[in-house]
């Protein structure tokens, strides 16, 4: 009896000290502030967008930098420190630009001409480490700067504070896309000087973007208020969080509970929440611009027949994969070229499924029971499993290695990976960014697929030179894609995957376009917010 | 004592410096490129190779590792690839973190553990032995993962006690000390319980007891005391494991302790991070075993260090 007495008296205690210590962890924040509370995994990688090509960093530093132009969420490119898109030359190689006037960064200073060509020499400083050179190295002079040969850009002249000309090598179609992506960002001189390596860490981060961080641990979480200098106005919050999560079901039990308005849903808890009583009406869906696909060594003797390679397609039954496998978070593919990215014909159908017409093809061929094996990274695995499945049915034997990422990423730049299950999104709308990154012969080998047909090599060339026709540049994207994708079968489309987010219901303009999340246009109907 | 110390500190750096060269060579022979996982899927090959070189990776392994323990004892670990910071730096916050946690499940675990274990040994074959012991057995083999998740499930959602999640005050690391701690308070009682059981049938206990002293007080100040040999051991090593952090736990209590932090690192192949955190891990493991040898003295007497051959 005296040990049981002494036992409750221990838990009382033990209550105690929970009620002392921190009651509750969610909090009432009903006030009459804005407040926002984005939930995402935690990039890593710092804020400093030249070094790092993380879109997670994009979606924090996103808030606070501004580039010459920008993607926005519905995949279109618009100016934002430009006034306008740039004069281009006759030659197509040199390009004019105006700032806008009275734009300050966050700190005061003035925004001119000399921080955008900072900017882009710090990118070519090899000391900086920048991750993503080759998106501009065509400027003049860039590559002699990487070589540590120049210290100046030489591509890049000023005309006065608010005007400055870029040259480049050669004309290059999709530069002033690649200016829009936040790789591209604009830096003020004196603070990123001043802040050396430190630049992007904790709170040294300043652009002309609508908010400042003011609270940054680089761990746990980054705070914003607003910037009182921004151009365009004050934002529409009065504080916005970004807290990170690592992991999806922690993260969404703290949507849950209220603790975060907004956060990414995976795609492995989507089936659990679609029949969540009210979190099923808070989910929004989108399809981004990538497409999922297996990918073929094309050189290789199990592989280099079209005809085996279309009977590979022939066998995927894509409607019901999208339907069962991936719970509804996909599209049947009918071509490389992602829907959303101009290029794509959309008068093309999801691919045929017919497991005869793929037994004929192979017999066609002179093959019988061709066999390949797929490596893919864990995440891929079910899709390439249920693949097997359906090209068992046709007589083709894919057997699934899984092997871990790192080890993935050095058997396919050595170009000895097989086949395998991939997700190929651009950064930005551009055909150019999907297919050229992937298929073009100077670059497919490091992608383990060795595709080489001079036609598509000689379309993809010509559209990046067609810097003044835009139609014309579409046209030969779509094809090049359809040569690619149904000609050569050199790519086997599965579908075009989606994305979904979970907002609540008083998260006013919460969108995504791509994979970057843009903040800049949340806003809170506290109304809402403070009834519910 | 003298010697003996200088000889087990010789022999630890002996054994760091064994898994430095281990670390470095088998971290460095496993397949997976840096610098093309940093600098992501549209890198072109010569902005790898350039990078290759600025971070030094293009240079000999020999070269690399004689750099790096140059480095190393001067105290500079090196950079983090991915963050840019000094690995050190990055170590010491995570560590940091990391003790904060290790010290409520530790806490928890040596006292929840040491009177479980003595309750259950003095009322041996009684309901309340079976009732803890069984309990014991459920927090081995409950997986700390699984407590972490119904604890979150229970205390946080349903109840909304305490925070789900992070490290913003010091009741954020109340449940996943518990989580983390119940396992090792499970293996504290059940080893206490058998060496409290042992002493207990020893005859000095009797004549203890013969001279009418109380019960309680024949418990703490002799059974206890001698019982608590086998119970320092285990807690030694326990502590060294729960201060090299626990990955699922840090993981689903959002957590950026050392032991989450390695595992990432691992999979981006942040090298420099992962070889710092091994050297850190061996370091911690070989001081708490030197600690725990050095408590046995304190404890019992007949322990002498000098001799700890013959004895």
């Amino acid at each position: 009896m005296k040990l049981l007495k002494k036992s409750l008296s221990v838990l009382v205690a033990v209550a105690t000290l929970i009620t002392l210590v921190g009651c509750g962890g969610n909090k009432d924040t009903s006030t009459g502030e804005k407040v926002f509370v984005f939930g995402q995994s935690n990039p890593k990688v710092g804020l400093d967008m030249q070094t790092n090509t993380n879109a997670g960093a994009s979606s924090v530093a996103d808030n606070v930098l501004e580039g010459l132009y920008r993607w926005n969420d519905d995949n279109k490119e618009e100016p934002v420190l430009a006034t306008d898109f740039p004069e281009v030359s006759e030659d197509g190689l040199t390009y004019t630009f105006e700032l806008k006037s009275g734009v300050k960064f966050s700190n005061g200073a003035d925004l001119t001409s000399a921080d955008v060509k900072y900017t882009f020499e710090r990118m070519f400083k090899p000391e900086t480490g920048c991750a993503n050179t080759y998106m501009y190295e065509m400027i003049v002079g860039a590559k002699d700067m990487l070589n540590g040969k120049a210290s100046e850009l030489k591509g890049f002249k000023i005309i006065d504070d608010l005007h400055f000309t870029i040259t480049l090598e050669y004309k290059f179609a999709p530069f002033i896309a690649n200016l829009g992506m936040d790789y591209g960002s604009i830096y003020p001189r004196e603070a990123c000087e001043a802040a050396g390596k430190d630049w992007g860490k904790g709170t040294n981060l300043i652009g002309t973007g609508p908010y400042v961080i003011v609270e940054n641990d680089d761990l746990t979480k980054v705070v914003f208020e607003p910037n009182k200098n921004w151009h365009n106005g004050t934002p529409n919050l009065d504080r916005l969080e970004i807290r990170y999560f690592d992991d999806s079901n922690t993260k969404m039990m703290e949507y849950e509970q209220g603790n975060i308005d907004m956060c990414d849903l995976s795609t492995t808890l989507l089936d659990q929440y679609q029949n969540h009583e009210t979190i099923k009406n808070e989910i929004t869906q989108i399809t981004p611009l990538g497409t999922y696909f297996l990918s073929l060594k094309v050189n290789d003797p199990a592989l280099n027949n079209p005809k085996v390679r279309e009977a590979i397609s022939l066998a995927i039954n894509r409607d019901e994969f999208c339907k069962t496998v991936l719970n509804g978070a996909g599209e049947p593919a009918s071509s490389f070229l992602n829907p959303g990215v101009p290029g794509h014909d959309e008068k093309l159908e999801t691919y045929e499924y017919n497991v005869e017409k793929a037994k004929s093809l192979l017999k066609e061929a002179g093959v019988t029971n061709p066999t390949f094996t797929a490596e893919v990274r864990s995440g891929d695995e079910k899709i390439a499993t249920a693949l097997q499945a359906y090209l068992k049915e046709a007589g083709i034997t894919m057997n699934v290695e899984t092997i871990d990422s790192g080890l993935w990423a050095e058997k396919r730049s050595a170009g000895n990976l097989q086949a395998t299950v991939i997700g190929w999104f651009p950064l930005y709308a551009d055909a150019d960014n999907q297919m050229y990154t992937y298929y073009f012969s100077e670059n497919a080998a490091g992608k383990s697929v060795f595709y080489n047909n001079p036609e598509f090599d000689k379309l993809m060339t010509e559209a990046r030179q067609t810097v003044d026709d835009d139609a014309k540049r579409v046209e030969l994207y779509k094809q090049a894609d359809y040569i690619l994708s149904r000609q050569d079968y050199a790519t086997i489309p599965l579908y075009y995957g989606k994305l979904q987010f979970v907002s609540k219901p008083y998260v006013k303009n919460a969108k995504l376009g791509n994979l970057i999340y843009h903040l800049y246009d949340i806003d809170i109907d506290l109304d809402a917010k403070n009834a519910k | 004592m003298g010697s003996y110390l200088v000889k087990r500190v010789l022999q630890a750096i002996g054994v760091i410096l064994c898994i430095s060269i281990i670390t470095f060579f088998v971290l460095n022979i496993v397949p997976g490129n840096p610098v093309r996982i940093m600098l992501g899927e549209f890198a072109d090959e010569a902005t790898i190779a350039r990078v290759t070189a600025e971070m030094g990776l293009d240079q000999p392994i020999i070269v690399q590792y004689f750099n790096w323990l140059k480095n190393m004892l001067m105290g500079d670990f090196g950079v983090s690839y991915f963050q840019n910071k000094p690995v050190l730096d990055i170590l010491v916050t995570s560590f940091l973190i990391t003790a904060k946690l290790a010290g409520i499940a530790y806490l928890l675990s040596i006292v929840l553990g040491v009177v479980v274990g003595v309750v259950a040994a003095v009322n041996r074959g009684k309901w309340i032995d079976s009732f803890l012991m069984t309990l014991s057995v459920f927090g081995i083999s409950a997986p700390s993962f699984w407590i972490a998740i119904i604890l979150q499930i229970f205390i946080c959602l349903k109840l909304n006690l305490l925070p789900l999640s992070g490290i913003s005050s010091v009741s954020s690391f109340i449940l996943p000390g518990i989580a983390l701690g119940t396992r090792y308070a499970a293996s504290v009682a059940r080893i206490t319980r058998t060496s409290m059981l042992e002493v207990l049938s020893q005859d000095y206990i009797r004549t203890a007891q013969a001279k009418g002293l109380k019960k309680w007080a024949v418990i703490i100040k002799h059974a206890f005391r001698n019982a608590l040999i086998p119970v320092i051991t285990i807690a030694g090593s326990e502590l060294g494991s729960i201060l090299t952090g626990s990955v699922l736990i840090e993981s689903i209590f959002q957590i950026p302790g050392i032991g989450k932090m390695l595992v990432d690192s691992i999979n981006t192949r942040d090298l420099p991070i992962v070889q710092g955190g091994v050297m850190y891990i061996a370091v911690i493991c070989v001081i708490m075993y030197l600690v725990v040898d050095i408590l046995y003295t304190f404890v019992d007497p007949r322990i002498t260090l000098g001799k700890e051959s013959e004895s």
